[in-house]
C-alpha cells in the first residue's frame, strides 16, 4: 500500500498528469451531473403539477404568460362538462417588468405571480399544500393584499413574514414563505386572482382601454385555468371532451400528454449533458490506460524480481490494478471536489438572482467517487493482468 | 545419516527458437545433482548454458525435455502458475545485479520476500531485522539501495533470499559487479551460512578464486556437463 503511492511519487510528473486528466473528467461529470439533477428537479416539480391537472390556456399564448385570456364565461361552462370536478382560473404574470437590456443575464426563472381564485375550490392533484418556513400560505380566507413568497424571492429581497412587498406600484404584506422546493414555486408570488387581475390591466394599455370603455371585465382576465377531473374519470377522457367542445377557444393541456413530452424533453436534454461528461470521462480513462501500460514496461524488471522472489501472480495483478485504483480515486476526489466548489461558487452568484442551476447531492457526490475508482480499476485491470503474465525469465535477463 | 538430494534433474534440454531454420540449444542434456549442505559452484565458458540452467531450477522457466525433483517432489508435472508457491517457499534467489526494489527500503525489501513466502508481518519483520543484522546492516536498514554500496546491496540480496529459510539458494555471479575484496567478502558470508546453518548454495560464477571456495565445482560446456 506504502509502496504504491511512493511508485505514484517517484513518478510525480507523469502521475500528475494523468491524475490531471482523471481530474478535468470527474470535474466535467461532477458538474454537468449537479446541471442534470438540478434540472430534472426543477422538470420533475414542473410535472408533477402538470400531471396533476388539465391546464387551460387561452390559445395563441405562451403558456402561462398572459397575451391573450380567458374569459368567465368559458371558464364556467369548462365547469359543466361531464367529469369536470373544478375548474380554478388563475393569473400570472411577471413581478417586474423585463427590462430587455439585462434580461439576457438573468439565467433562472424570474420572479412570477401566482395568482389564483380563493374562492374556487379547485385543488392540483399532486399540489395540495405547500411546506412553508414562515408563517402561512395564502388562500381562502386571505385578504387580497396578503401574498405569500418563494423562498428566492424571500433571500432576494430579504423578506419575512410580516414584511411589506410593493409590486407593480401596489403594496402587500407578507403573510408566509414557502420553504425552499427546488423547483418554480421558490420564484413565485402567491396572491389572490383579484389585485393580479387589475395589475395585469394597468399593465397592458389595450387591456386598460378596453377596461375603461367597459368592454372587459376584469374577471374576464384570466391567463390559465386549472382543470380537476373527478375521481372515477379518466384525465385524459375529461381533456379530450375540453378539446372538443372548446378546442378553437382554448388550448388544453392534458396531464398524461403533457407528461410524455416533459419526459421525452428532459431524456433527450439528460442524454445530452451526460454524454458529454462521458466523453470527458474517457478521456481520463484512457489517460489511466496509458500511465499503467507506461508505469509498467517501464517496471518488468520490478515485476520480474518480485516473481523470483515468490510472488503470485495475482498478487502482482492486484497490486497494479490497486495502484490505478488509487489514481482514479485521488483525481475523482480532486476534480469532484473543484466540481462542488465551482458548482457552489456559481451558485451563491446567482443565488441573488435566484438563478441556482446546480443541485449537489451528497448520493451523487458518493457515486461520483465510487465510480472514479472502478473506473481506475478498470483502466488498471487489463495492463495488471498483462504485468502478471510477464516472462520472469526474459524480465530478469534484462539485468 | 543418509544425506538429503534437494535437486535432482536429468537430461535437461532447453533451446530458444530464433527462427525457424535458427535454434539455439542451450542446454542439451545437462544432469545435477544437489545434496543437502552442498556449497557448489557452477563454471564454464559465457553462453554454456549456466543462466539457462538456474532459470530451469528456480523454476523461472521450463526445460524442454528431462526430468527435475525439488526436495523430493517431481516439477515436471508442476503447474506453471504453482510454481511460484514453491519458489516463493523452497528456493532463494540472488542475482549478478543485486536486483533489490529501488523504492523500498533495505528492510522491505527483505520483508516483501517474506510475504510472499506467507508471513506475517510481524514475524517477518522480527526475521529480516535479525538476517540483516546477521550479514551486518543493522544500521542501514531503512537505507534505499541507491543508499548502499554494491557489497552492502549484495548483502541484502542475501538476506532476502534467506527469509523464507529455502531448501536451496540459486546464485547467479553473486559477485559479478564487485570488487575482488568484496567479491571474497560475500563469498565468507555464503559459506558461514553453509557452514553455521547448514544452508544449500548452487552459485555460477566466472571468477575461479570464487569457484576455489566452493566445496564441488560442476563444469559446463555448451550446453553439456564437461
Ligand atoms: N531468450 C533467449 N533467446 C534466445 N537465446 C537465448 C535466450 N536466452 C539464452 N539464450 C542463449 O542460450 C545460450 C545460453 O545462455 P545462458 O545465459 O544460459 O549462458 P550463460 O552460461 O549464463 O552465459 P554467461 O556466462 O555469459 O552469463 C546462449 O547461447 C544464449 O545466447
Ligand atoms: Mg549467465
Amino acid at each position: 500500500m506504502i509502496e504504491i503511492f511512493r511508485n505514484m511519487w517517484r513518478r510525480k510528473f507523469r502521475t500528475f498528469l494523468t491524475i490531471f486528466g482523471i481530474v478535468i473528467g470527474i470535474f466535467a461529470f461532477t458538474v454537468m451531473g449537479s446541471m442534470a439533477l438540478k434540472l430534472n428537479k426543477m422538470i420533475d416539480g414542473g410535472k408533477k403539477y402538470i400531471t396533476g391537472q388539465i391546464t387551460i390556456s387561452p390559445k395563441g399564448s405562451s403558456y402561462g404568460m398572459s397575451s391573450g385570456t380567458l374569459p368567465i364565461d368559458t371558464i364556467n361552462k369548462i365547469a359543466q362538462i361531464d367529469g369536470v370536478d373544478k375548474v380554478g382560473a388563475m393569473v400570472s404574470m411577471l413581478v417586474e417588468d423585463q427590462n430587455p437590456d439585462n434580461a439576457s443575464m438573468n439565467m433562472g426563472q424570474p420572479a412570477t405571480i401566482y395568482a389564483t381564485d380563493f374562492n374556487s375550490e379547485f385543488k392540483n392533484r399532486n399540489w395540495e399544500t405547500m411546506d412553508m418556513r414562515e408563517g402561512k400560505m395564502v388562500g381562502a380566507g386571505s385578504t387580497d393584499n396578503e401574498i405569500a413568497i418563494g423562498i428566492n424571492i424571500a433571500t432576494d429581497k430579504k423578506l419575512h413574514a410580516g414584511d411589506t412587498y410593493k409590486i407593480h406600484g401596489r403594496e402587500f404584506r407578507v403573510v408566509g414563505v414557502v420553504n425552499k422546493t427546488m423547483t418554480g414555486p421558490d420564484d413565485y408570488v402567491f396572491m389572490s386572482i383579484t389585485p393580479a387581475r387589475e395589475m395585469l390591466i394597468e399593465s397592458n394599455p389595450f387591456m386598460e382601454s378596453l377596461f375603461v370603455q367597459n368592454r372587459l371585465k376584469a374577471e374576464d382576465v384570466n391567463s390559465m385555468a386549472g382543470v380537476s377531473w373527478k375521481d372515477g374519470y379518466d384525465s385524459e377522457k375529461v381533456a379530450t371532451e375540453i378539446k372538443d367542445q372548446f378546442g378553437k377557444d382554448v388550448s388544453v393541456m392534458s396531464p398524461v400528454k403533457m407528461g410524455e413530452l416533459i419526459d421525452k424533453a428532459s431524456a433527450t436534454m439528460n442524454a445530452i449533458i451526460l454524454g458529454s461528461a462521458m466523453l470527458a470521462l474517457i478521456v481520463g480513462l484512457f489517460s489511466i490506460v496509458n500511465t499503467m501500460v507506461m508505469s509498467i514496461s517501464e517496471r518488468t524488471k520490478e515485476i520480474g524480481i518480485k516473481k523470483a522472489i515468490g510472488a503470485s501472480p495475482r498478487s502482482i495483478a492486484f497490486e497494479y490494478t490497486l495502484e490505478a485504483g488509487i489514481i482514479g480515486l485521488v483525481g475523482g476526489a480532486i476534480g469532484m471536489g473543484l466540481g462542488v466548489l465551482a458548482a457552489d461558487i456559481i451558485n451563491n452568484k446567482m443565488a441573488a438572482k435566484g438563478a441556482e442551476i446546480f443541485l449537489i447531492e451528497p448520493n451523487f457526490l458518493i457515486a461520483v467517487i465510487v465510480f472514479s475508482f472502478v473506473v481506475g480499476i478498470l483502466a488498471g485491470i487489463i495492463p495488471a493482468i498483462r504485468a502478471s503474465k510477464l516472462n520472469v525469465v526474459d524480465a530478469v535477463r534484462e539485468l | 545419516m543418509k544425506e538429503k538430494i534437494i535437486v535432482k534433474a536429468k537430461g535437461l534440454k532447453k533451446s530458444y527458437k530464433m527462427s525457424k531454420r535458427n535454434i539455439v540449444a542451450a542446454l542439451r542434456g545437462v544432469d545435477i545433482e544437489v545434496k543437502e549442505g552442498d556449497f557448489s559452484a557452477i563454471i564454464g565458458p559465457s553462453g554454456c548454458g549456466k543462466s539457462t540452467l538456474m532459470h530451469i531450477l528456480g523454476l523461472l522457466d521450463r526445460p524442454d525435455e528431462g526430468t527435475l525433483e525439488i526436495d523430493g517432489v517431481d516439477m515436471s508435472r508442476l503447474k506453471e502458475k504453482k510454481a511460484y508457491k514453491i519458489r516463493s517457499k523452497k528456493i532463494g534467489f540472488i542475482f549478478q545485479g543485486f536486483n533489490l526494489i529501488p523504492t523500498l527500503t533495505a528492510l522491505e525489501n527483505v520483508m516483501l520476500a517474506g510475504k510472499y513466502g506467507g508471513m506475517r508481518t510481524k514475524e517477518r519483520k522480527e526475521r529480516a531485522k535479525k538476517l540483516l543484522k546477521l550479514l551486518g546492516l543493522q544500521d542501514r536498514i531503512n537505507h534505499k539501495p541507491n543508499e548502499l554500496s554494491g557489497g552492502q546491496q549484495q548483502r541484502v540480496a542475501i538476506a532476502r533470499a534467506l527469509i523464507n529459510d529455502p531448501a536451496l539458494i540459486l546464485a547467479d555471479e553473486p559477485t559479478g559487479e564487485l570488487d575482488s575484496k568484496t567479491s571474497l567478502e560475500i563469498m565468507e558470508i555464503l559459506k558461514k551460512l553453509n557452514r553455521k546453518e547448514n544452508k544449500t548454495f548452487l552459485i555460477v560464477t566466472h571468477n575461479l578464486d570464487v569457484a576455489k571456495v566452493c566445496k564441488k565445482i560442476i563444469r559446463l560446456k555448451d550446453g553439456l556437463n564437461a
